[in-house]
C-alpha cells in the first residue's frame, strides 16, 4: 500500500492494530476512544506507539502534536496530514 | 553546509574555556570551522551551523532586539527544541545584555491543558518579557502567556529592522541566563547563573572533567532546556570550539539506538546521559543493525542527573563491548542546575567504582560499613553506590551534620559547595535563596552523601529520605525491589512519607496496576507488601492506581513530591479500596500543584 492510497479507513485499520497491546480491558477500539483512559497509552507506550506507527507508514510524526492527540482520530489525521506533506 | 563541520580546526588554535563572557567565547569559537549538526529521528543528516554563522545571526538578532527598544536586563523566554533557532536566539540574548529562558517541550498525549499550565508558571516566574517558538509550538505560549510584549515564531524575530541597533553584550561581572531547576522536589525554581559561573564551570568540565583535547567531538540527544543539555552539550562545546552532533530529544525516546549509529557514523568521543539512557540502549540490545556499530572513539560516556545503578552500566557495557565500547569510558559526575552544572567528575579513562554498604548500619547511624568484596558480589544486605569524583579546582565539598558541623569521611550527611560556579540565587525568590544559601558562601545542595577516599557518593535526596523509627530508608530502593515483581515496570512505583497526626510519619506507595481482576489485585498487594517488608523492615500503605498516574518531571525522573502532593490533596483512587482503612489521617497541609 502506498501512501497516496490512505485513507481514513485504512489508516484507521493499522493504528486500531497497533493499539491492540495497550488494550487490555478489551474495548472497542473506535475513532473516539479515549487513549488515556479507556486505554493503557502512558508516556513510555506513548512514545513507542508513535515510533511504529511512523515505521508502519514510513513518515514522521511531529511531536508537537501529541499534546492534543487524544482519541485513534487524532492519530489518524496526524498519518494522512504528515502523507500529504512528505 | 551540506556536510557535518569538521572536528578539528586546522586554522585556529584550540583554547579550553579560556573565556570570561560567553559571547568571547562564541567570537573566538566563529573565527574557525566547528559548529552544531543536526539529525533527524532516523539518524540522517539535516543540516549543520558553524559557530560563525551561530555568531553572524545572533548578532543580527541583537541588533534587531535593541533596534526595537527591548531593554537591558529583559528575559526571552525560548522553547527549546533542539534547532539552529535556539543557539540564534539563546546567543543573541548574551549580545543584547538579555536574560534567556529555555522553556520545555510537551511531549504527552493528550497533554495540552498541563502544558499550557506548565509554560505559564516558568514564564511567569521567569518574568518573561518576550517568548519564541517554532510556529508548531508558538500557539501554547500564546495561550500560556497573551500579556507578553512579543511573542512570535524565529521568523517573526528576524523580520524586525536590524539598521542602527547596537550590541550591548553581557559584561563579565554581569548575568547570563536563567535555568529552571527540573523540580524532582519541588515546583522548577529559577536559576541564575552568572557569566562567572558559566565560564568558570565550563572551564572546569572541559579542562579538568573530560580533559577534553582538539581532537574531541560531541553528540547528545539531551534537552537545551537542562542543564546537562545546555551546559554540557552547547555551552562547554561550544566554549571549547568543540563540533557537536545533535538529534532531538523527543527523538531519542521513541529511538534511543540512533544515539549510538549517530556516535558511531560521525566518530563523537564525549556524550552524556542519565542513568536511564543507556537502560534504554541495553533493553534494546545488540540487533542486527546495531552488530554494525563502531563506539571505539566513544572516550567519556559520562552519567549524572540521577541515581547510577552499577547493573545498567554493566549490562550496557556487556551488550556494546561487542561494538567497541570500552567500559573506561564510564564517568560518573555529581551536579545540579544550581552550580551551572558540574561538580565533580569521576577520574577519566577508569570507569566506574562500586561500593556495597551496610544496609542496617546506614538505615541505623548512617555510618558506611564496606563490604569485603573478595571477587564476588555481596548480597542483599548490602547496597551498591557509585564514587562521582572529586571536585573542579576552585569548588569544595562539604559533608555536614544537620546542624552544620563538618562530617568526616565515611559519614553520610549533606552536601554543601562551595566555588565559582554557584549560581546567583533564584531569580525573585529571596526565600527560596536564603533556603539554600548559607551565609559563608555555602550552598546546601538538597542531597545526601558521603566522601570516600576523597571521592563524593551521593545516597540519594534529603527531602525524599524517609525516616521511620529513626531507621534511614532511601524510597529508590523501596521503589526499585517493588519494580522487581512480575507485571509491574520501571517508573511504575513511587514511595514517599506523610506525618501522622498523632506524631510519627507512615511510608506511602503508589503504585501503577496493570491487573484487572480483584483477586490477582489482592495477591499483587500482598506481594508488594512482603517486598516492603524485607527492603525495609517497616509496614507501608499501598495504593494500586491507573497507569499513567504517576508524575514526572520534565526531564523524566519521578517526581515523589507531586505525587505526595496528589495523595495529600486525595486526588489518588485506590483501584481496590477506595475507601482508606487507616485510621490516622495526615496531618500536612496539601502542596501546591508540582508542574514540570
Amino acid at each position: 500500500m502506498s501512501n497516496a492510497e490512505l485513507t481514513a479507513k485504512t489508516v484507521f485499520n493499522e493504528v486500531r492494530d497497533l493499539l491492540e497491546p495497550y488494550n487490555p480491558n478489551a474495548v472497542d477500539i473506535v475513532m473516539d476512544t479515549d487513549l488515556a483512559a479507556e486505554l493503557n497509552v502512558d508516556s513510555v507506550a506513548a512514545m513507542t506507539l508513535i515510533m511504529e506507527i511512523e515505521d508502519k507508514f514510513d513518515l514522521d510524526i511531529p511531536i508537537n502534536l501529541l499534546p492534543d492527540v487524544n482519541r485513534p482520530r487524532d492519530l489518524v489525521d496526524a498519518v494522512l496530514s504528515q502523507a500529504k506533506s512528505q | 553546509m551540506t556536510s557535518p563541520t569538521i572536528t578539528t580546526n586546522s586554522n585556529l588554535a584550540f583554547v579550553r574555556a579560556d573565556f570570561e563572557t560567553l559571547t568571547e567565547g562564541l567570537d573566538y569559537a566563529a573565527r574557525g570551522s566547528t559548529g552544531c549538526n543536526f539529525f533527524s529521528s532516523r539518524g540522517a543528516f539535516e543540516q549543520a551551523v558553524g559557530y560563525a554563522q551561530i555568531r553572524e545571526k545572533a548578532i543580527d538578532l541583537a541588533q534587531a532586539f535593541d533596534r526595537a527598544g527591548f531593554e537591558r536586563g529583559s528575559r526571552m523566554a525560548i522553547v527549546a527544541e533542539t534547532t539552529p533557532d535556539f543557539m540564534y536566539f539563546f546567543f543573541a540574548c548574551q549580545y543584547a545584555g538579555m536574560l534567556p529562558v529555555a522553556l520545555p517541550l510537551s511531549i504527552h498525549l493528550s497533554g495540552h491543558e498541563e502544558y499550557v499550565r506548565n509554560l505559564a508558571n516558568l514564564i511567569g516566574k521567569a518574568g518573561a518579557n518576550y517568548a519564541v517558538g517554532s510556529p508548531e509550538l508558538i500557539e501554547y505560549v500564546r495561550e500560556a502567556a497573551p500579556q507578553l510584549e512579543m511573542i512570535g515564531t524565529p521568523a517573526n524575530y528576524f523580520a524586525l529592522p536590524t539598521t542602527g541597533g547596537n550590541l550591548r553584550p553581557f559584561q563579565k561581572n554581569e548575568l547570563s541566563y536563567i535555568q529552571f531547576s527540573s523540580g524532582s522536589t519541588s515546583s522548577p525554581r529559577g536559576v541564575v547563573i552568572s557569566q562567572r559561573a558559566i565560564t568558570s564551570n565550563t572551564r572546569g568540565i572541559l579542562r579538568n572533567g573530560l580533559a577534553a583535547t582538539e581532537a574531541d567531538r560531541a553528540a547528545s540527544w539531551l534537552p537545551l532546556y537542562h542543564d546537562m543539555g545546555l551546559v554540557g552539550f552547547c555551552l562547554a562545546p561550544m566554549m571549547g570550539q568543540i563540533s557537536i552532533d545533535y538529534m532531538a530529544t523527543q527523538s531519542f525516546a521513541r529511538r534511543p539506538m540512533v544515539w549510538l549509529q549517530i556516535i558511531s557514523e560521525h566518530g563523537a568521543t564525549v556524550s552524556f546521559s542519565p542513568n536511564f539512557g543507556y537502560d534504554l540502549c541495553a533493553r534494546r540490545g545488540l540487533s542486527e543493525k546495531a552488530r554494525s556499530l563502531d563506539l571505539s572513539n566513544w572516550r567519556v560516556a559520562g552519567i549524572g542527573g540521577e541515581m547510577i545503578y552499577p547493573n545498567t552500566l554493566n549490562e550496557f557495557a556487556k551488550i556494546f563491548g561487542q561494538v567497541g565500547f570500552s567500559k573506561n569510558a564510564f564517568m560518573p559526575c555529581y551536579g545540579q542546575a544550581e552550580t551551572t552544572l558540574g561538580t565533580t567528575f569521576g577520574p577519566v579513562d577508569s570507569g566506574f567504582t562500586v561500593e556495597y554498604v551496610d544496609r542496617e548500619q546506614l538505615a541505623n547511624s548512617r555510618k558506611i560499613v564496606r563490604a569485603k568484596v573478595n571477587g564476588h558480589t555481596p548480597g542483599d544486605d548490602y547496597r551498591p553506590f557509585i564514587k562521582c569524583g572529586g571536585p573542579i579546582p576552585g569548588h569544595k565539598i562539604d559533608i555536614r551534620d544537620d546542624l552544620g558541623s563538618p562530617l568526616p569521611e565515611d559519614q553520610v550527611g549533606r552536601i554543601v559547595v562551595s566555588g565559582p560556579s554557584l549560581m546567583d540565587g533564584y531569580f525573585r525568590d529571596p526565600e527560596g535563596t536564603a533556603s539554600v544559601m548559607e551565609a559563608d558562601g555555602w550552598m546546601d545542595t538538597g542531597d545526601l552523601g558521603y566522601m570516600s577516599d576523597g571521592q563524593l557518593v551521593i545516597t540519594g535526596r534529603q527531602k525524599d529520605l524517609i525516616i521511620l523509627n529513626g531507621r534511614n530508608i532511601w524510597p529508590q530502593d523501596i521503589e526499585m525491589a517493588v519494580e522487581k515483581i512480575d507485571r509491574i515496570r520501571s517508573s511504575d512505583v513511587a514511595c514517599f512519607s506523610v506525618s501522622l497526626a498523632g506524631g510519627g510519619e507512615r511510608m506511602v506507595l503508589v503504585v501503577h496496576c496493570r491487573v484487572s481482576a480483584s483477586i490477582e489485585r489482592d495477591e499483587l498487594r500482598k506481594t508488594i507488601m512482603a517486598k516492603v517488608k524485607k527492603a525495609s523492615g517497616a509496614d507501608c500503605e499501598i495504593l494500586l492506581v491507573s497507569p499513567g498516574t504517576l508524575p514526572f518531571t520534565s526531564s523524566g525522573k519521578l517526581s515523589r513530591a507531586a505525587v505526595k502532593s496528589l495523595y495529600l490533596n486525595d486526588e489518588l483512587v485506590d483501584l481496590a479500596q477506595p475507601q482508606t482503612s487507616f485510621n490516622s489521617q495526615p496531618n500536612e497541609e496539601p502542596l501546591a500543584a508540582m508542574a514540570g
